[in-house]
């Protein structure tokens, strides 16, 4: 990358030709289909900018904005920074004033508790996986497979006798205590997937290397892991999305004060003695999508150098 | 591997030393059921948690001794599982041998009765089956939507070409929300009055359509959800195996003039099975815990009853503790065959090729 | 009962009976005494919660907090069972649907205030002053006995929300005059006087598609006459339909006949099943999400508010939604009645309806000076003065001078079918198999509304399974 990456290349233009490439047409087809896609999402954004007043508006209304009347006037709405603003502060009863509704908190509780979690899963289930993998086990298989097994079972079977262990060691409503089970949650997939990666790898440089001399904590940090990168950005992201909307151990196990946003989500599902609130669940989740979003974004070049960077299969 | 080998014998069984981990877990499983059994909860967890810590002590001294780098490096993995995960698992695996209600006092050992229950009871079993079968369904339905579906997106990304990256993430967003609001959204888009769908079939029909009063419209409601949340990580998972492929490879099978069909199972193919199969491990495994999707759409209306919707009506709703651990079981039993199948094929495969 | 807890419950009476001996003692002494509890997220509980920061000042001169678990309706009761179950002993106050008490009486977390109310005659004179039927259905385990447990924290029946730009627009009274040779109801007194009949008719009549004509004009969606609650989650469907069976003379299984009062027989009785079809004839004129099976006390609500419907028989509790513009299409054309009725043998209307709303219970590991102010709290709650704030703010109120006050019908439009109600409330069952019998009525009562089996079928498979498991309980000899 020494000559420089110009301005286009960098948003995606660059010659094509390569038996890898594909050029604007690609781009073109591509487009309809993710976008086709990913209008259930876009719908829910734009529900988030919509006025309370036209969320059930038959025909639905579908966009703050016509497209350059490319969507007929009546589909069509005015939009509204409003549902934003009643996330964190709204009317909770009838004549009252605005109440704030915790959910600061609630998005400041859910950042800590995933990203804090899904990193302690991923150096422990990269260091497992490691072992795993360079140096089996007796049984190696049924150790796997019964980290595995750990995954099978709805959460809702194994949550009482956690709610009991959480009671007598005192984590019910700590951030430990959630942050010690999402680890434990995101474990199984870490090291199967790490595990896959690992394997991958070929061994002869690391071999070469040892025969130089070099410690097995180097051979470790120095020559396997910068080659699964990769792998580290996409266990990162699929840990990062899933405990990021688990709801049933974060509705038993939190407190008020360290309640995650998937269960204060609920809030406008059955909101102020009434059914959903269209608006507000929209905006809710609007903003809860962004920094899983970013992250994802950012984390994306990573995803896509590919599993085995550099190497040769073995 | 010349450097793992054992530097020392490992001691016999009843050899008391601190590297005994034998020994450790034999002591620790008695002491742990006789605590259970004996001594109120509240006691009997820290006895527990002692003696887990005294089998991890001894696999570690063990591990370090022997120079067992495996042993340490999965050891800390392994010991927050135990805690968190397995613990708990054991011991509702424990509770399904009782008959015990969550909201009552009592407990009485009762044997396998609870199995027998569930499996052959002419009240409780029928609902039990069935809701298995309609398990099975879903399974199959979402499972194969989103491995296919996956499979597709991947493809389509599998090139360099002008903005990828930015339409990637559109793909990717679905599988980032909640399944509350993804879920309580599709109700919406499912509605025969406000929802969209009903919207543009009866403007085209000019007919009254209802999505979800049928069986098929319910299971195809429910399936199309799962499918397109999920089909993004088949997708990111196929993809990261697709770009895998070093170009070398594609560019001397465009010399020989091979095939595309050939060029895939020969070349692409091999870089993408391991993580297809991880796909669908994990896939499968989410796809026999379908609940929320089902209670937010259907309710379990319109014969859509899953297993797990049907555990926590009978372990949470009902309090039906151990009946909810003995079906769990039974679940978890189906499972485990399942995916050691996939496993079984994917090695046998493996060393076919 | 293991002995500790028969050490704890003894323990516990004798500290209840010290702390009111000494009740004028410990006044002395200000303390700080924290009461924890878990309620569902809405405004009748924000409006308590408001109210205890604003105006409570405990007689005891302790400093009293009340620490307030707003849970969303949705996870309340897997929250709050969870919690229970568990044994965490975290709340000292919860708002408990009534149909849980004996689950959780039996499962010995609800403390019985019997000795509470002995104890303090003041305490049992507001207690009584709450109207029968909602006491027995909120306080009472077993039903209608005389072992008291809970306060009314929100009390609720099902009325009648109509539109009267419909239902007064002239045309629509002509024609509808034509058709039945009937008045069109039209005022609050002509709703409250509807029988079922004429609700059904209301939603024959009302059947309009897109651009047929309605009030003059042609319709800019399908319109409907009517909806009531017929979904299949929780209970939002047997709330409804226990009022057809009561009202036309059946029963549900009777837990206040036990160890006699059987299921099959009476559950699958002709009339019941008579009152199943009734209710059932009705769906065919509902919003077409009735045929799947989800058109709960929300959606029924939403349906109202959008104004795709004439009418719809819900709580109240879900009312306040229909009066603010921003959610509401119908605000100014709001007409609230009572459920309709069934006419009885003497030619007046038979009303009874199944209770909704929520009392609030103490948890049995409240300490002694919690209960002390726990029950200085639960008086200043049941107050003529704060009552009155509560239905003012948007609650409602089954003390009788409260409701019985000229006042009270000013607050909210449904006020006015408030006393008329609350004299034909029932309750369905508090016995801890509650859930079981609820889920699988649920069930089999969603298979009938999406026609899938018939009324007699139903009630069948309902009585059959009811025998079962209340014979296994040993409820049913």
């Amino acid at each position: 990358m020494a000559s420089g990456v110009s301005f286009w290349e960098r948003i995606g233009f660059r010659s094509g030709g390569g038996v890898g490439d594909a050029g604007w047409g690609r781009t073109l087809g591509v487009a309809i289909v993710s976008l086709i896609y990913f209008l259930p999402v876009l719908f829910i954004i734009f529900t988030a900018f919509k006025p309370q007043e036209l969320a059930l508006s038959v025909p639905p209304t579908l966009s703050p904005t016509s497209f350059f009347g490319l969507i007929p006037d009546q589909f069509v709405f005015s939009p509204t920074l409003e549902n934003f603003g009643s996330v964190f502060s709204r009317v909770m009863t009838a004549g009252g004033a605005p109440e704030a509704t915790g959910f600061d908190r609630f998005f400041f509780n859910s950042i800590v508790i995933a990203t804090v979690s899904v990193l302690l899963a991923l150096v422990l289930g990269t260091l497992a996986s490691y072992g795993f993998s360079r140096y089996p086990l007796k049984g190696n298989d049924t150790y796997l497979f019964i980290i595995l097994t750990t995954r099978m079972l709805p959460a809702i079977v194994v949550v009482i006798p956690i709610i009991l262990m959480f009671r007598a060691v005192g984590l019910a409503g700590s951030y430990t205590g959630i942050i010690l089970l999402y680890t434990a949650f995101n474990l199984a997939f870490t090291i199967w997937m790490m595990k896959s990666f690992f394997d991958e790898l070929s061994t002869d440089v690391e071999d070469a290397a040892r025969i130089d001399g070099s410690s097995e904590t180097k051979v470790f940090l120095k020559i396997c892991l910068p080659q699964v990168v990769a792998g580290l950005a996409a266990t990162f992201v699929f840990g990062l999305i899933l405990t990021w909307n688990e709801f049933l151990f974060a509705l038993l196990l939190t407190g008020p004060d360290t309640r995650t946003v998937p269960v204060a989500m609920n809030q406008a599902v059955a909101s102020g003695g009434r059914g959903t609130d269209w608006t507000l669940l929209a905006a809710i989740e609007t903003l809860f999508l962004i920094p899983v979003f970013l992250v994802t974004f950012f984390l994306q070049d990573h995803l896509l150098r590919g599993v085995t960077f550099g190497t040769v299969k073995k | 591997m010349s450097l793992t080998q054992s530097a020392r014998p490992t001691p016999t069984l009843f050899n008391v030393s601190a590297d005994n981990w034998r020994l450790a877990i034999v002591v620790a499983l008695v002491v742990s059921i006789i605590a259970g059994i004996v001594l109120p909860a509240a006691v009997s967890f820290w006895l527990i948690g002692a003696m887990v810590a005294l089998v991890a002590a001894s696999f570690v001294v063990n591990a370090y001794r022997r120079r067992y780098y495996g042993g340490l490096l999965v050891a800390p993995a392994i010991a927050v599982l135990f805690v968190m995960n397995i613990f708990p698992l054991l011991w509702s695996l424990g509770l399904s041998f009782f008959a015990y209600q969550s909201n009552q006092q009592s407990i009485r050992f009762v044997g396998l009765n609870n199995y027998i229950k569930v499996l052959t009871n002419e009240i409780a079993a029928p609902d039990n089956w069935h809701a298995l079968s309609n398990t099975a369904l879903f399974v199959v339905l979402t499972v194969s939507a989103q491995m296919i579906v996956g499979f597709l997106l991947a493809m389509l990304f599998a090139k360099q070409f002008p903005l990828r990256k930015y339409l990637l993430i559109l793909v990717l967003t679905p599988m980032m929300l909640s399944v509350v609001a993804s879920g309580v959204f599709f109700t919406y888009y499912y509605d025969p009055t406000f929802g969209i769908l009903s919207y543009v079939v009866n403007d085209a029909t000019d007919g009254q359509f209802i999505l979800m009063s049928s069986k098929a419209g319910a299971v195809a409601g429910i399936v199309f959800a799962d499918a397109w949340m999920w089909s993004p990580f088949v997708m990111l998972l196929v993809l990261a195996g697709l770009v895998s492929v070093p170009k070398y490879l594609y560019e001397a099978a465009a010399i020989d003039r091979v095939s595309a069909w050939r060029r895939f199972w020969s070349i692409t193919f091999p870089y993408i099975r391991g993580l297809l199969m991880l796909a669908l491990l994990f896939r499968t495994i989410e796809a026999f815990k379908l609940a929320d999707l089902v209670i937010l759409l259907t309710k379990g209306g319109n014969d859509t009853m899953t297993i797990s919707y049907h555990l926590i009506r009978i372990a949470n709703e009902q309090n039906k503790t151990s009946e909810g651990a003995a079906l769990s079981y039974v679940m978890l039993f189906m499972v485990i065959v399942l995916t050691n199948l996939y496993l079984y094929l994917a090695n046998r495969r493996n060393k076919g090729g | 009962m293991s002995t500790r807890t028969k050490i704890k419950g003894a323990l516990m009476a004798a500290g209840v009976a010290a702390s009111l001996g000494v009740a004028d003692v410990s006044t002395a002494r200000a303390e700080e005494v924290t009461l924890t509890m878990a309620v569902p997220d809405w405004p009748p509980t924000r409006v308590m919660k408001k109210f205890f920061d604003e105006q409570y000042k405990p007689k005891s001169g302790n400093t009293v907090k009340l620490d307030v678990d707003f849970i969303p309706w949705p996870d309340f009761y897997t929250r709050v069972n969870a919690s229970l179950t568990s044994g965490e002993k975290k709340y000292n106050f919860i708002v408990s649907d009534s149909q849980w008490l004996g689950a959780f009486v039996e499962g010995g977390y609800y403390r019985k205030i019997n000795d509470l109310l002995d104890a303090d005659p003041d305490f049992k004179k507001t207690f009584m002053s709450v109207h029968e039927n909602p006491r027995n259905a909120y306080s009472t385990y077993p039903y209608k006995s005389e072992n008291y447990y809970g306060f009314p924290q929100f009390p609720d029946v099902l009325v009648n929300f109509a539109r009267k730009d419909v239902l007064c627009d002239a045309t629509e009274q002509k024609n509808f005059q034509a058709k039945y040779n009937k008045k069109l109801p039209c005022t609050g007194e002509e709703i409250d006087a509807m029988t079922w009949d004429d609700f059904k008719n209301i939603g024959e009549f009302f059947r309009r598609k897109k651009g047929e004509m309605l009030m003059g004009k042609p319709a800019d969606d399908d319109f409907y006459g009517i909806a009531f609650q017929a979904g299949k989650g929780y209970d939002f469907s047997s709330m409804q339909i226990n009022g057809f069976i009561w009202q036309m003379g059946g029963d549900v299984w009777d837990e206040t006949k036990v160890p006699n009062g059987q299921a099959e027989g009476v559950v699958n009785s002709p009339v019941a099943v008579k009152a199943l079809e009734k209710y059932l004839s009705m769906i065919d004129y509902m919003p077409p999400v009735a045929k799947t099976g989800t058109m709960d006390i929300f959606k029924s609500d939403e349906l109202f508010r959008e104004g795709k419907v004439a009418m719809n028989i819900d709580w109240i509790g879900v009312g306040e939604a229909s009066l603010d513009p921003k959610t509401s299409k119908v605000v100014d054309k709001l007409v609230v009645g009572l459920a309709p009725g069934t006419p009885g043998p003497d030619g007046k209307l038979v009303r009874w309806s199944n209770i909704g709303g929520q009392p609030f219970v103490l948890t049995t590991w409240t300490t002694d000076a919690q209960i002390k102010e726990a029950v200085e709290f639960v008086k200043w709650w049941l107050s003529d003065d704060i009552q009155n704030q509560f239905a003012a703010a948007g609650g409602q109120s089954a003390v009788k001078s409260v409701y019985e006050n000229p006042k009270y019908v000013t607050y909210r439009p449904w006020n006015r079918a408030w006393a008329a109600s609350l004299d034909w409330q029932k309750d369905v069952w508090h016995v801890p198999q509650f859930f079981e019998l609820l889920t699988q009525q649920q069930d089999q009562f969603d298979l009938a509304i999406t026609g899938k089996q018939d009324a007699k079928t139903t009630l069948d498979n309902i009585a059959k399974f009811q025998q079962n498991l209340l014979t296994e309980a040993g409820l049913i000899q």
